[in-house]
C-alpha cells in the first residue's frame, strides 16, 4: 500500500513538469488560429479583433496561470475553433481510442507472447529464426505502410472488412469489423517488441539454477517453460507493455488516419493544423496523463508480480 | 472440412455484406479530404465546410448547377429585380412559398435583411469585407427588399449568389439557436443537415419541401477521410460513390482507366501566382523582377503538374474570370534574365530567402521554380515549413517570393482588389493578400469597381492588368483545377463544367442507381 502511494505521489510532479512543457511548446509553434477561423480573405483588422476575443493577445504568464487554474478545477478550456469545451471534444472520441488501444494490446500479447516463448524454447532452430524475422519486420514497418497493406489484402482483395469505419450507431459485429484491422495493425508492431523481449528474458532465466532443479525433479518441458521460466521472466515483458503505451499512442494517430477511425489521434492532428492551442494542449495533457498513468500501473504491476519489489 | 470450420468460413464470407455502410437505395456516400468540419456557419465556412453548405443554402440569385460563369447568374430566392437609374439602389422581389428546412417557416424580407446584414458584419461574417459596398438593406414589404449601395457596383449580383456571404439563412432559426446555429444551420437548399458525428460524417437529409422539388436522393453521407490512399481504396471498394480526388496527373490517368469510374475536372480552380515582394531588396529594382519573370518557364511547370489538371494563366487575373486580359505575354529567356541582372548590378546573381509550404501542391512546384531561377543565377534559399506557419510568415513579410493559390469570385475585381490594391498590402490594418506590395493600379481597380458601363469597366480592368504585368508585381503561373471522381452510378442531373463552391453540387435532380 505504501509502495503504491509512493508511486502515485511520484507521478504528480512528473505531470506538473509535463503540463508546463506542453504549455510552452505549444506557444512556440508558429501559426495563427485566428487566420484559420476567418480564412485568407479576412483583413488584418478582423484578425486582430478575433485574436483579442480569443485571448491570444494576453501575456503568456497570464495565459499560463489561467491554464493551471483551469486544470485545478478540471477545466481544460474551450476550443478556439469550435468553441466547445475541450473535455467534451475529447470525451466524444475517447472511447474509440481506448477501444483501439485495448484491442491492440490484446492482439500484441496474443501474438507476441507465444511467439517469444516458442522461440526461446527452440533457440537457434527454424521457429526461432522465423520468430526473429517476424519481429524485425514488425519493428521496421511504419504503421501507415502496414495499414495500407492490410487494407489492400483484407478490404480490397478479400473484402472481409470495410475500408473505412461504419456509422456511429454500428452494432457489435460492425464495431468488431471496424476495430479488427486497425488493432491488428498496431498489435503486429507491438507483438514484435513483446516477442523479442519474451525470448531474451526467457533465455536469461532458462540458465538459472531453479530451472535446472525443476527439470531434475522430472517436470515436463512445457510446465517448466510456463510455470517456472515465464513467471520469472515477466518483469521485462511488463516494462515493454507499459513503455509501449506511449509508442502505441503515436502509432494510433497514423492508424486512425489510414483506417479513418475517429479518435484522439485525429483530433490532435486537426488541432495542430488549425492551430487550436487550447484543444491541442488539452489533448496533449490527456495523452500525457495516460502515459504517466500507464507508468504508475507498470510500477504497481511489478510489485504484484515480484514480492521483493513490494517489500523493498 | 468439419462443421465448425465451415461455419467460420461462412461467417467470414458473409462479413463483406454485413460490413457495408448503412445504405438505403437512395443514399449517396461522399468522401472529402479533411479530418472534420471546422465551422458550418454559412457566413464563416470555408474550404470543405463551404462545399458541404452549397447543398444546404440558396441565395437571391444562383449560378446554375454545373456553372461558375457570372454571366449565367439566374433568379433563385428572388424572382426578379430592378436597378435604379443611378445604379445605387436595387429592389428584389422574393419568390413566394419557399420554405426553410426544419419547419422554420417561409422565406420573407425579414430573413433576407437579417442574412445580408449578418454577412456584412465583421463580428458574424468572414466575408464582411466584400459587403463594404452595401450602405443599407431595407424591407419594403413582406416579399420585397431594397439594397442601397454606397456606389454603383456592377458585380452586386455575384455577392448575392449562392456562395459565401450570399447565403440566405432563417432569421428565426439563427436567433432561436444562438451559438448552436453554426453546428446545424437552416437554409432552403435541397438538403438539410441532420447529424454530425465527429471525425466521421455529416448526414444530410432530403428537404422534401424544397421549392425546386423533392430531391431524388434521400440521404447524403458527407464523410471525412483525410488520407488520400484510404479515400482511394474506399472508392475502389465501392463503399464511397464520390470522392475529392488528387490534383495530380498520375492519379487522374489511373482513375480514368477504371471502367466503373468517372473523373470530373472543372473550375473554379485555384490560380497559382508567384508574387514578387518589392519591399525586400533587390526586388525593388524592376530589372530584377523582370529577370525573375524571364527566367520562369510556365509551360514547363504546366507539363510538370499535368496538362489535365493545370491550365496556363496569361494574366494576373485567373483564366475564365470576367475581365481577364490575355493581350500580355512574357517569353522565357534565360539569357535576357542574366543580362537584366547584370544591368541591375548583380553580375554574379542574387540569393533570395523564400518561405515555402510543405504541402504537395506547393513544394514540388517551388523546387521546379528554384531550378529554373537557378539557371539565371537567382538562387532561392527555401525555408520549408508546415502550411499554417507558411500562412503566418508570408503575412509577416518574411518571404521574398510568395507562391500562392486561391479561388475567388470569378470577376477581375476580386483578384485585383485582394492581391494588387495597395490597401490589401500585408502589414496594413486593411491587409488581405497583397504580398508583392504592388500599388501601381489602385485608380483603375477602383474605377472599374464602380463603373456601371460594361465596356468601360472592361477597359479599366485591361489597363489595371497592363500596369500590374508591366510593373512585374507577380508572375502568373497556372490554374490548378478541381478534381473529383465518381462512380458511373452517380448522375449529377446536370452537365458539370464549373462549380462556384469548388465541389460538384448535389441537387434535387442528382441520382444514384444501385
Amino acid at each position: 500500500m505504501q509502495y503504491a502511494l509512493k508511486r502515485i505521489l511520484l507521478g504528480l510532479p512528473t505531470l506538473l513538469a509535463m503540463f508546463t512543457a506542453i504549455f510552452v511548446i505549444i506557444r512556440v509553434v508558429p501559426g495563427d488560429a485566428a487566420a484559420v477561423i476567418l480564412g485568407d480573405q479576412a483583413s488584418s483588422a478582423a484578425l486582430d479583433a478575433l485574436r483579442l476575443e480569443l485571448g491570444l493577445d494576453r501575456p503568456l504568464s497570464q495565459q499560463y496561470l489561467g491554464f493551471l487554474g483551469g486544470l485545478l478545477h478540471g477545466d481544460l478550456g474551450t476550443s478556439l475553433v469550435t468553441k466547445r469545451p475541450v473535455l467534451e471534444e475529447a470525451l466524444r472520441v475517447l472511447p474509440n481510442t481506448l477501444e483501439l488501444a485495448a484491442a491492440s494490446i490484446l492482439v500484441g500479447l496474443a501474438l507476441g507472447l507465444p511467439l517469444g516463448i516458442y522461440a526461446a524454447i527452440h533457440r537457434n532452430a527454424w521457429p526461432d529464426y522465423v520468430g526473429r524475422l517476424f519481429s524485425l519486420i514488425g519493428l521496421s514497418l511504419p504503421a501507415f505502410v502496414s495499414g495500407i497493406l492490410l487494407l489492400l489484402a483484407f478490404a480490397i482483395q478479400l473484402r472481409w472488412f470495410p475500408v473505412i469505419g461504419t456509422s456511429a450507431n454500428a452494432g457489435p459485429w460492425d464495431r468488431f469489423l471496424g476495430v479488427a484491422l486497425p488493432a491488428l495493425n498496431l498489435g503486429i508492431i507491438m507483438s514484435a517488441y513483446v516477442a523479442r523481449v519474451t525470448r531474451s528474458s526467457m533465455l536469461a532465466t532458462l540458465g538459472e539454477d531453479f530451472v535446472r532443479t525443476a527439470r531434475a525433479k522430472g517436470i515436463g518441458p512445457t510446465a517448466v517453460a510456463l510455470r517456472h521460466v515465464l513467471a520469472n521472466s515477466l518483469l521485462p515483458i511488463i516494462t515493454v507493455v507499459g513503455l509501449y503505451f506511449g509508442t502505441l499512442i503515436g502509432n494510433a494517430v497514423l492508424t486512425e488516419i489510414v483506417f479513418n477511425r475517429p479518435g484522439l489521434g485525429r483530433l490532435i492532428l486537426g488541432a495542430l493544423n488549425t492551430r487550436d492551442y487550447t484543444l491541442l494542449q488539452g489533448l496533449m495533457i490527456i495523452f500525457a496523463s495516460f502515459v504517466v498513468l500507464a507508468n504508475v500501473f507498470t510500477d504497481l504491476a511489478y510489485a504484484a508480480v515480484d514480492p521483493r519489489i513490494r517489500n523493498a | 472440412m468439419n462443421k465448425t470450420t465451415m461455419a467460420v468460413l461462412a461467417g467470414l464470407l458473409a462479413a463483406p455484406a454485413l460490413a457495408t455502410l448503412p445504405a438505403a437505395a437512395e443514399t449517396l456516400q461522399v468522401a472529402v479530404g479533411t479530418s472534420d468540419i471546422t465551422n458550418l456557419d454559412p457566413h464563416r465556412a470555408n474550404g470543405f465546410d463551404s462545399m458541404l453548405l452549397s447543398n444546404v443554402f440558396d441565395g437571391l440569385v444562383r449560378f446554375p448547377p454545373g456553372s461558375a460563369d457570372p454571366a449565367k447568374l439566374e433568379p433563385d430566392l428572388a424572382e426578379r429585380w430592378e436597378t435604379a437609374a443611378d445604379g445605387k439602389s436595387w429592389t428584389f422581389h422574393l419568390r413566394k412559398g419557399v420554405k426553410f428546412q426544419g419547419g422554420f417557416g417561409e422565406v420573407s424580407a425579414d430573413d433576407v435583411v437579417f442574412s445580408l446584414k449578418r454577412a456584412a458584419d465583421p463580428k458574424t461574417s468572414s466575408f464582411a469585407g466584400n459587403f463594404a459596398v452595401i450602405a443599407d438593406v431595407v424591407k419594403v414589404d413582406e416579399m420585397t427588399v431594397r439594397i442601397e449601395l454606397k456606389y454603383p457596383d456592377a458585380g452586386l449580383l455575384g455577392l448575392l449568389s449562392n456562395f459565401n456571404g450570399g447565403r440566405i439563412v432563417s432569421k428565426k432559426a439563427a436567433e432561436q439557436m444562438g451559438a448552436g446555429f453554426s453546428a446545424k444551420p437552416i437554409g432552403t437548399g435541397p438538403f438539410a443537415i441532420a447529424e454530425h458525428v465527429p471525425q466521421q460524417y455529416v448526414r444530410l437529409t432530403a428537404n422534401k419541401d424544397s421549392f425546386r422539388g423533392a430531391p431524388k436522393i434521400d440521404e447524403v453521407f458527407w464523410r471525412f477521410v483525410l488520407s488520400d490512399s484510404s479515400r482511394d481504396l474506399a472508392f475502389q471498394s465501392g463503399q464511397i460513390d464520390m470522392i475529392y480526388g488528387r490534383r495530380e496527373q498520375r492519379w487522374v490517368t489511373q482513375v480514368k482507366a477504371r471502367p466503373d469510374a468517372v473523373v470530373d475536372i472543372f473550375g473554379l480552380g485555384e490560380f497559382r501566382t508567384l508574387h514578387i515582394n518589392r519591399s525586400i531588396k533587390p526586388l525593388d529594382d524592376i530589372r530584377v523582377r523582370q529577370a525573375i519573370a524571364a527566367a520562369i518557364d510556365v509551360d514547363q511547370i504546366v507539363r510538370f503538374v499535368g496538362p489535365d489538371v493545370a491550365r496556363k494563366g496569361c494574366s494576373v487575373v485567373p483564366p475564365g474570370y470576367r475581365g481577364e486580359d490575355c493581350s500580355w505575354t512574357v517569353k522565357t529567356d534565360v539569357n535576357r534574365a542574366k543580362a537584366l541582372l547584370k544591368e541591375a548590378g548583380h553580375p554574379d546573381g542574387i540569393t533570395l530567402t523564400v518561405v515555402v509550404s510543405n504541402i504537395s501542391s506547393q513544394l514540388p512546384i517551388m523546387e521546379v521554380i528554384q531550378n529554373q531561377l537557378g539557371k539565371a543565377g537567382i538562387k532561392l534559399d527555401m525555408k520549408v515549413v508546415d502550411h499554417p506557419t507558411y500562412q503566418q510568415q508570408i503575412r509577416q513579410n518574411a518571404s521574398a517570393l510568395v507562391f500562392y493559390g486561391a479561388a475567388r469570385f470569378p470577376v477581375a475585381d476580386s483578384y485585383l482588389t485582394e492581391f494588387y490594391h495597395s490597401a490589401a498590402t500585408v502589414g496594413k490594418p486593411t491587409a488581405i493578400t497583397n504580398f508583392s506590395h504592388c500599388a501601381i493600379a489602385d485608380a483603375e481597380i477602383e474605377q472599374a469597381r464602380k463603373e456601371t458601363d460594361a465596356a468601360r469597366q472592361m477597359a479599366a480592368w485591361k489597363v489595371a492588368q497592363e500596369k500590374i504585368n508591366s510593373d512585374v508585381c507577380a508572375v502568373p503561373l497556372f490554374e490548378l483545377q478541381q478534381v473529383w471522381a465518381r462512380s458511373r452510378k452517380v448522375d449529377y442531373g446536370y452537365e458539370l463544367k464549373g462549380a462556384i463552391n469548388i465541389a460538384p453540387q448535389i441537387t434535387e435532380k442528382t441520382t444514384v442507381t444501385r
